[in-house]
């Protein structure tokens, strides 16, 4: 976390282009399309995998692609919260509910409730498949400079598109030092220490509201001088993007190979007979 | 959470790419109301700048209930409009699905419940403001609070409809499972509901002008259509 990040469970994007631009290791110097692709297959290979034997390797491969990337592991654990928070909340009801061994009880308003091992199965496998991806997706990202970010974003999405993420991704540390100065200036002036939740409201909004309209003088301002200069839409990239090498190649095709395996066992025939 | 995203998993491909398809087709649309590519630089750097604040509000913790965090999304479609909170919403999705909030195989699915509240956001406002004379703080609370409160019922569809991999439950009892995590969120909901309430009122007093389009007797979406045809905003 870095300095002037607020929060201990959301990544801090300065941290990660602080990461993507100043370290060096081996998935740094990988191929940024090899990575997407990677990223891709393991998109699709959470969605396609039901065993759990499976998926618990899977994260562990995707762990060990992290840790090759020379990434802090003691913050993983804490941008996990969110993730976990997520798929928790959304399965909770499902520990209690799926059908299966009982493997707790309890007396609940006069009725027994029961933790089943499918329930918790469940709520496990549905974490190993959200964390793989999170953390695959962060080491992308942490690894991957922002000129190549460019290049995706520009040859993946439609036009106007690319144009809002590439300015809104420049815009995102400008803003956030604005909003770090707001926050630090109200703590500063024990505004952390009111407890009443209208006045909490009211002070965050009146925040909020000061960050949108600085937003919208500042684009208004921003959009002058780009069309001063001559902006046509197109952003210029200055860096040619770098194509997957000989063990690039490799690694997609075994992982495709692995995907194919994966998607012919769930829906043809299947293969995951322990 | 003032709504929860779906995390990478959570469907089968067969839903991931069904949901994918409509929200391609809603983005599409907005492209589409928004000029094609030909989108001014002025409505670009707007957006991105909303894709900003939104993405780094959304990181602010509001000690409220032990912790809060908002995502402001009716909000954008009241300041920015219909077609272009579209786009805003889908760039937030990008960005949060890239640290790990809501997977990259579930925008879909998200983006069609977040372009939800921004249609909802900017319509319920609009109705609230043009029909009912209310005030900006009433009309503000009134669009957040409907629209967080009939996206969390969307979301609670949308998984009974999909089904959570590797549960044998049927629509009806997934159905039933989500009603407490759509309550949940109503109430954190009406709390976004007062956030933007607030900051509606504060942003009529300073600059009454980026409520325009919203607040607008013009028929809603006509400034974006115009803006993306190339006319100038006078």
């Amino acid at each position: 976390m870095s300095r002037r990040s607020y929060s201990r469970h959301i990544p801090d994007f300065r941290l990660i282009t602080f990461y993507a631009e100043n370290t060096k290791s081996a998935v740094h110097a990988m191929s940024p399309l090899t990575k997407s692709a990677l990223l891709v297959m393991v998109i699709l290979l959470v969605v396609v995998l039901t065993d759990t034997y499976l998926l618990i390797a899977l994260f562990l491969a995707v762990l060990l692609f992290y840790v090759a990337g020379r990434l802090p592991l003691h913050l993983l654990i804490g941008w996990y919260t969110l993730p976990v928070l997520f798929v928790v909340t959304l399965a909770i009801m499902f520990v209690f509910t799926e059908s299966g061994t009982p493997l707790l009880s309890f007396e609940l308003f006069g009725d027994t409730v029961n933790v089943t091992d499918n329930g918790l199965l469940l709520v496990l496998k549905l974490l190993l498949r959200a964390l793989a991806v999170v953390t695959f997706s962060l080491a992308v990202f942490m690894t991957t400079r922002y000129s190549h970010i460019a290049h995706l974003a520009t040859r993946t999405l439609p036009r106007p598109l690319a144009g809002i993420f590439l300015l809104s991704y420049r815009f995102n540390f400008e803003t956030s030092d604005e909003m770090s100065d707001v926050m630090d200036a109200m703590y500063s002036r024990n505004g952390g220490l009111v407890k009443e939740m209208t006045r909490q409201t009211s002070m965050f909004a009146a925040i909020f509201g000061l960050a949108f309209v600085h937003a919208f003088e500042r684009a208004e301002r921003i959009s002058k001088a780009m069309e001063a200069r001559g902006f046509s839409g197109e952003f210029p990239m200055m860096e040619h993007l770098p194509r997957p090498s000989l063990e690039g190649y490799a690694l997609m095709l075994i992982v495709a190979a692995l995907f194919a395996l994966a998607t012919y066992s769930r829906y043809v025939e299947n293969l995951m007979v322990w | 959470m003032a709504h929860v995203h779906l995390e990478d998993g959570a469907f089968s491909l067969e839903w991931v790419i069904i949901w994918g398809l409509i929200a391609a087709a809603l983005i599409a649309l907005a492209l589409y109301k928004l000029g094609g590519s030909r989108l001014p630089t002025r409505r670009m750097a707007i957006a991105a700048m909303c894709v900003a604040v939104g993405f780094v509000i959304f990181q602010v913790e509001i000690p409220i209930f032990g912790g809060l965090h908002i995502n402001l999304t009716p909000l954008m479609g009241i300041l920015v409009g219909p077609g272009l909170g579209t786009l805003v919403v889908l760039v937030i999705n990008i960005f949060s699905a890239a640290i790990g909030h809501g997977g990259w195989g579930m925008i879909g699915p998200n983006a069609i419940v977040n372009v939800t509240e921004v249609l909802l956001g900017y319509y319920i406002y609009r109705l609230c403001r043009m029909r009912l004379n209310a005030g900006r703080f009433a009309s503000g609370f009134s669009a957040a609070s409907v629209a967080l409160a009939i996206s969390a019922l969307l979301v609670v569809v949308i998984v009974s409809i999909s089904g959570l991999q590797d549960s044998t439950q049927t629509t009806e009892e997934t159905f039933a499972n989500m009603l407490l995590l759509a309550a949940a969120n109503i109430v954190t909901g009406v709390i976004e509901g007062f956030v933007t309430g607030y900051i509606v009122s504060f942003v009529g007093k300073i600059r009454p002008d980026l409520l325009e389009d919203a607040e607008s007797p013009r028929s809603p979406g006509d400034e974006e259509q115009a803006e993306g045809e190339g006319a100038t905003r006078v």
